[in-house]
């Protein structure tokens, strides 16, 4: 699983080093980082039913859909957050990479879904992030950053 | 290969539920003690060579046969092996230490070591001693019981006293080894 410590020391074991200055000031890096991680981690844990929703009712609008269609959308975007929470607890791209986006695009054409609708999903939860409402700036750009990162797999 | 944080994720993706409030405790734990967990990395990293050499001396020293001809530190070729191996080793706790879980030295160090140790004919019970000086090595460097230089000595930040944790932490690594080879 490629986190911020985990890369670090591949690299490290590839070379057959023990972990350099370098190494250690990178890890040293992804801790500092980490508390604001942890925080939008934690702000996303508590209101993913929430956020899942209001995307949702975002891409659906007024129009008349069935509901049956709509929970498997629902279902769908909480579990790209849900990755997205992993992701900001490992500090790397590991599991939406390895979980999310692997095979994703294969799925996505088999079952002829429509990309444009999760990323209409993902770009609504991206803007309507309210900084300090929700969380503060940096675990804020934290989380958009990866947000742009699946927008981008999926795009 | 997990960390302590990919360590967490994948036991919150076997309940498919997100990481919360209450799992993130242990990790908040883990960046807090960020600098110690550094420095007890550095302590091995800056003590490779002396803990190494110590640890195979001394077992050569418990067991005096085995530098005379049929040992099996006999000839150098293969006490330097020796040394080498207890380099890889401890390469690997300081990685599994800098992660905080002991995945990586599972996977890619301990996994068929003894296998090939046996295959090889290196006597188990003679590594396990040279494992057994190392940990106690680096337990003494990292709390600062050691004799000769400090660790901390002339730094102003932490002390031998407030690692006693990490330094378990560690031991637990060597255990590990200790218990993967005999």
């Amino acid at each position: 699983m490629k986190s911020a410590v985990t890369t670090v020391v591949a690299a490290a074991d590839a070379a057959g080093r023990f972990p350099s200055m370098s190494d250690i000031e990178a890890v040293k890096g992804s801790f500092d980082r980490a508390s604001s991680r942890m925080q939008a981690a934690e702000k996303l844990a508590a209101g993913i039913d929430k956020v899942t929703a209001d995307a949702v009712d975002a891409v659906y609008g007024k129009g008349t859909y069935e509901q049956a269609n709509k929970d498997k959308c629902a279902r769908d975007i909480h579990h790209y957050l849900r990755l997205i929470n992993y992701c900001l607890v490992t500090g790397g791209t590991g599991p939406l990479d390895e979980w999310g986006i692997a095979g994703m695009r294969e799925v996505i054409r088999a079952q002829v879904l429509p990309t444009v609708a999760y990323i209409e999903a993902f770009t609504h939860i991206r803007d309507r992030v309210c900084v300090p409402r929700d969380m503060d700036e940096q675990a804020a750009a934290e989380f958009k950053g990866l947000l742009d990162y699946l927008i981008n797999a999926l795009a | 290969m997990l960390d302590a944080f990919s360590r967490a994720v994948v036991a919150a993706d076997a309940k498919g539920s997100p990481i919360g409030t209450n799992e993130l405790a242990s990790l908040r734990k883990y960046v807090s003690d960020a600098n110690k967990r550094i420095d007890a990395t550095l302590a091995i990293t800056q003590n490779v060579s002396c803990i190494a050499a110590d640890a195979v001396a001394g077992m050569v020293c418990e067991n005096t046969g085995m530098t005379q001809p049929g040992g099996n530190c006999y000839p150098t070729r293969r006490m330097a092996a020796c040394l080498r191996d207890g380099e890889i080793i401890l390469r690997y706790v300081s990685y599994a230490l800098l992660a905080g879980d002991p995945s990586i030295l599972d996977d890619r160090c301990l996994n068929g070591l003894k296998e090939t140790y046996m295959a090889l004919g290196v006597p188990t019970a003679n590594a396990v001693r040279a494992v057994e000086i190392m940990k106690a090595a680096t337990v003494a460097i990292m709390t600062e019981t050691n004799s000769g230089r400090k660790m901390f000595e002339g730094i102003n930040s932490g002390s031998g006293a407030q690692c006693q944790e990490i330094a378990a932490e560690a031991a637990s690594y060597f255990d590990r080894v200790i218990s993967s080879i005999s």
